[in-house]
C-alpha cells in the first residue's frame, strides 16, 4: 500500500491524505489562450509513470506538499 | 473509556519565523501542529503579543476545539497498537496522523504523553479506544 | 476469451487484413458492441477489432454488473434505460444465454440529506422512464429481509429509492454475446494485437499501427478503457479523464437468496449476489489516479467494515477473491462518446466505474455514429466538445458510484 512522506509529519500511509491533483500543464502545441484554458481546466496527462501532483495531509499537519509518484505501480518515488 | 477533556490555550497561525522567535510560559504545552501553526495548551491571548509585533497579519484566538487526555506508560503502549505509523523515539516530541483511523496528535514528553484530537472525533476515538484506559 | 470458451463458441478467427471500413481498438463490451451494431443494424462487416489480450479482458470481464438507469441528470437516465431495455431483450436477440436477471436496486439513505437525494432520484428517473420509488424502512426490509436497519447501531437505515429495473447480467457472456453476434456476420476480432499507434495522413487517422503491422481503415474508434489517453495523444487529442483503480470482491456461497442488489451512497459499496450465491460487492474507486492492478487489504477492509454495517450476515462469510481494474474515469463522472474533432477518429470512453450497463446503448449508438457520421441525438449531449461548450455532464446524485 501506498505510504507518502509529509515533510512536516513523516511518513505516512495514503488514507491520510486527500489528492489534490497533478501540477496542470497545457502542451505548447496549442497556442490558442482560448483553447489553453480549456485544457488547462479540463483536460489531464493521465501520465503512465511518474507524475508530479499535490497531495493535502488532512489527518496530520493540514497542509499542501508536492509528490513525484509513479502511476505505474503506484510507489512513491520523493 | 478514554477521559477527553477538553484542552483550553491559544491558536496562533503566523510566520514560521515569528513562530520561531516566540516564548511562552513554563507551565504550556507548545505544539507547533504546522510551520505556520501553533497550538499553546495553557497559554492566554496576552502571551502572543510579541507575535503580533512580528507579524502584522498573525491570527491570534482562544482556542477550545481539542480535546485531550494523558496517558502513561501502559495506557500509551496500548494506543500504540492502533497506530500504524512509526512513533517518534527521542522526547519530548510531537507527532499527528491516524490513531484507530481518526485524525489525532500525540505530545510525548519523558514519561507520559497527552493524546489530543479535534472535539467532533472525540466519540469516534474514545469508542475505538475502548479498554485502553 | 479464454480457452475453453473458444472451442465451445462457434467463432471463425481470422489473420489480419491490411485495410477495413472501421477499425475498432479494444475488445471490451463497448468495442464489440458496437461491431456487432455496426453488423446487424448498419450492414457494415467489413470491421476489425483489435484487442491487445483477450476479449473481455479488460473492465468488462472485472465488474460487479450491476446495470441500471437510475441516474440523477434526465440526459443519463434517457441513455441508461435505452441500454437497461437493450440488455433485457439481448438473449432473444443473439441467441446467448447473459445469465440476465432482473432484480431492483435499493439505494439506502441515512441522513436526511440522503433522503432528499433519493427523493430527487425517483422524481427524475420516473420522470425520464426508469421506474422508481422512494421506499420506507418498513419496504425496505418486506424487499431485504437481511438487511440491519440500524447499521448496527451507525448507520440507521432512513428509507431508500427503489429502482425497479435494475439488473446484472454475466460480464464476460455480454463480451462473447457480441462477439460471436458480430464474428457470425463477418467481423474480425484479432486478439493479442496491441495498437502502438495512429496512422495519420495530415490531421486525419486513416488507421493504425500494431504489433503485427498497419491497418488501414476509414474510420478509426477507440475503445480501450483505461488506456485511452495514449491512444488519444497519437491523434493530438487531450481527454478530460484520468485512470483510476476501482476494485471488487466476492465471497464464497451464501446458503440464502439474496433479493435484489443494495446500493448506498454514504457507505460508498453496492452488493448483489451471483448466480452461484457467492456475493459480489464493490467499492469505491481509489482516489490518486493510477495504472496499478494490485488489489489492497485496505480496500477490502474498509469495504467489509462498512457493507457489513448494513448487512451483518456478511460477517460469516469468507472473501474468496479481490481484483482490480483501472477505469477511465471522466472529470463529470459520464461518459465521453463521439466525434474527436480530427477527421476519421471517434471514441467511446469515461466509462470508468460505471460503463457495463451502457454497453448495448453505447454500442448501438456509437454504430449509428459511424455508419450515418452524425451524432445521434440520444449520445449528443455526451460529445467530447461538451467541455469546451461549458456543459460538463456532472451528475452529483450519481457521481463516483456504479
Ligand atoms: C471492479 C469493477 C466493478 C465495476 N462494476 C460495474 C458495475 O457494476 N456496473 C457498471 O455499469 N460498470 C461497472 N464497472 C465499469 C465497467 O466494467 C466498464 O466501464 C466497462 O466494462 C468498460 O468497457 P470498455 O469496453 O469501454 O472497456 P474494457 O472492457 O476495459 O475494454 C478495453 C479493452 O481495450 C484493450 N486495449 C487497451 N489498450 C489497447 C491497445 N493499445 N491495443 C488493443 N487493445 C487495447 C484492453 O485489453 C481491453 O480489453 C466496473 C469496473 C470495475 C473495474
Ligand atoms: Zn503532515
Amino acid at each position: 500500500m501506498l505510504w507518502l512522506n509529509c515533510p512536516q509529519c513523516g511518513s505516512r500511509p495514503v488514507e491520510e491524505f486527500a489528492f489534490g491533483g497533478e501540477l496542470p500543464t497545457v502542451p505548447d502545441r496549442i497556442t490558442d489562450p482560448h483553447e489553453r484554458d480549456i485544457d488547462y481546466v479540463w483536460m489531464f496527462d493521465n501520465l503512465e509513470g511518474v507524475s508530479t501532483e499535490r497531495w493535502f495531509h488532512q489527518a496530520g499537519c493540514r497542509r499542501w506538499h508536492t509528490v513525484a509518484r509513479d502511476t505505474i505501480d503506484d510507489t512513491l518515488i520523493t | 473509556m478514554l477521559a477527553l477533556d477538553t484542552l483550553h490555550g491559544i491558536r496562533v497561525v503566523a510566520s514560521p519565523s515569528a513562530l520561531d522567535a516566540a516564548s511562552w510560559p513554563d507551565n504550556t504545552t507548545v505544539l507547533r501542529l504546522a510551520p505556520d501553526d501553533v497550538f499553546v495548551i495553557g497559554a492566554t491571548i496576552e502571551h502572543a503579543a510579541v507575535i503580533a509585533t512580528a507579524d502584522a497579519d498573525a491570527i491570534i484566538v482562544a482556542e477550545s476545539g481539542f480535546v485531550g487526555c494523558w496517558l502513561h506508560n501502559d495506557a500509551l503502549a496500548e494506543v500504540a497498537t492502533h497506530i500504524e505509523w512509526h512513533i517518534p523515539t527521542h522526547r519530548p516530541a510531537f507527532a499527528q496522523g491516524y490513531v484507530a483511523g481518526v485524525p489525532a496528535k500525540l505530545w510525548l514528553t519523558d514519561d507520559r504523553a497527552l493524546l489530543l484530537c479535534a472535539s467532533p472525533y472525540a466519540h469516534d476515538l474514545s469508542e475505538r479506544l475502548k479498554g485502553s484506559a | 476469451m479464454n480457452e475453453f470458451v473458444e472451442t465451445l463458441l462457434e467463432m471463425q478467427w481470422h489473420e489480419p487484413k491490411s485495410s477495413y471500413d472501421v477499425v475498432i481498438i479494444g475488445g471490451g463490451g463497448h468495442g464489440l458492441a458496437t461491431a456487432y451494431y455496426l453488423a446487424t443494424k448498419h450492414g457494415i462487416t467489413n470491421v476489425a477489432v483489435i484487442e491487445a489480450n483477450y476479449i473481455g479482458s479488460g473492465n468488462s470481464g472485472r465488474n460487479t454488473t450491476i446495470i441500471r438507469a437510475n441516474y440523477g441528470i434526465p440526459e443519463s437516465v434517457r441513455f441508461y434505460q435505452r441500454s437497461l431495455e437493450l440488455y433485457a431483450g439481448l438473449e432473444d436477440e443473439t441467441g446467448c444465454w447473459i445469465m440476465h436477471a432482473t432484480k431492483g436496486l435499493l439505494w439506502m439513505a441515512h441522513t436526511e440529506t440522503g433522503m432528499r437525494a433519493e427523493r430527487a432520484r425517483a422524481l427524475i428517473n420516473t420522470a425520464c422512464g426508469a421506474e422508481t420509488h422512494v421506499v420506507g424502512p418498513q419496504e425496505i426490509k418486506q424487499i431485504c429481509p437481511q438487511i440491519d436497519l440500524t447499521g448496527s447501531g451507525r448507520y440507521p437505515v432512513l428509507g431508500a429509492s427503489y429502482h425497479v429495473g435494475a439488473a446484472t447480467a454475466r460480464h464476460d457472456r455480454v463480451v462473447w454475446a457480441y462477439a460471436q453476434g458480430a464474428m457470425q456476420r463477418g467481423v474480425t476480432v484479432l486478439q493479442h494485437t496491441k495498437v502502438t499507434g495512429l496512422l495519420r495522413e495530415g490531421e486525419r487517422v486513416v488507421g493504425v499501427e500494431t504489433d503485427r503491422g498497419p491497418i488501414s481503415a476509414g474510420v478509426v474508434m477507440s475503445a480501450v478503457g483505461g488506456n485511452v489517453t495514449k491512444i488519444a495523444a497519437h491523434a493530438h487529442v487531450r481527454l478530460p479523464v484520468r485512470t483510476h483503480a476501482l476494485q471488487a470482491f466476492v465471497t464464497n456461497a451464501y446458503g440464502l437468496d439474496f433479493p435484489g442488489i443494495i446500493s448506498d451512497s454514504e457507505l460508498s459499496c453496492y452488493v448483489s449476489q451471483t448466480p452461484r450465491g457467492q456475493m459480489l460487492i464493490g467499492a469505491e474507486f481509489e482516489p490518486q489516479p493510477s495504472y496499478s492492478m494490485q488489489s489492497t487489504f485496505n480496500s477490502l477492509a474498509s469495504c467489509a467494515k462498512k457493507i457489513s454495517s448494513c448487512l451483518p450476515f456478511l460477517r460469516e462469510l469468507r472473501v474468496l477473491r479481490q481484483w482490480t481494474g483501472i477505469c477511465d474515469v471522466s472529470a463529470d463522472f459520464s461518459p465521453i462518446m463521439g466525434f474527436t474533432g480530427v477527421d476519421g477518429f471517434v471514441i467511446s470512453t469515461g466509462w470508468g466505474t460505471w460503463g457495463f450497463k451502457g454497453i448495448p446503448a453505447g454500442g448501438q449508438q456509437m454504430a449509428e455514429l459511424i455508419a450515418t457520421g452524425t451524432t445521434p441525438d440520444l449520445i449528443a449531449p455526451f460529445a467530447l466538445d461538451r467541455f469546451e461548450r461549458d456543459h460538463s455532464m456532472a451528475d452529483l446524485g450519481s457521481a463516483g458510484t456504479r
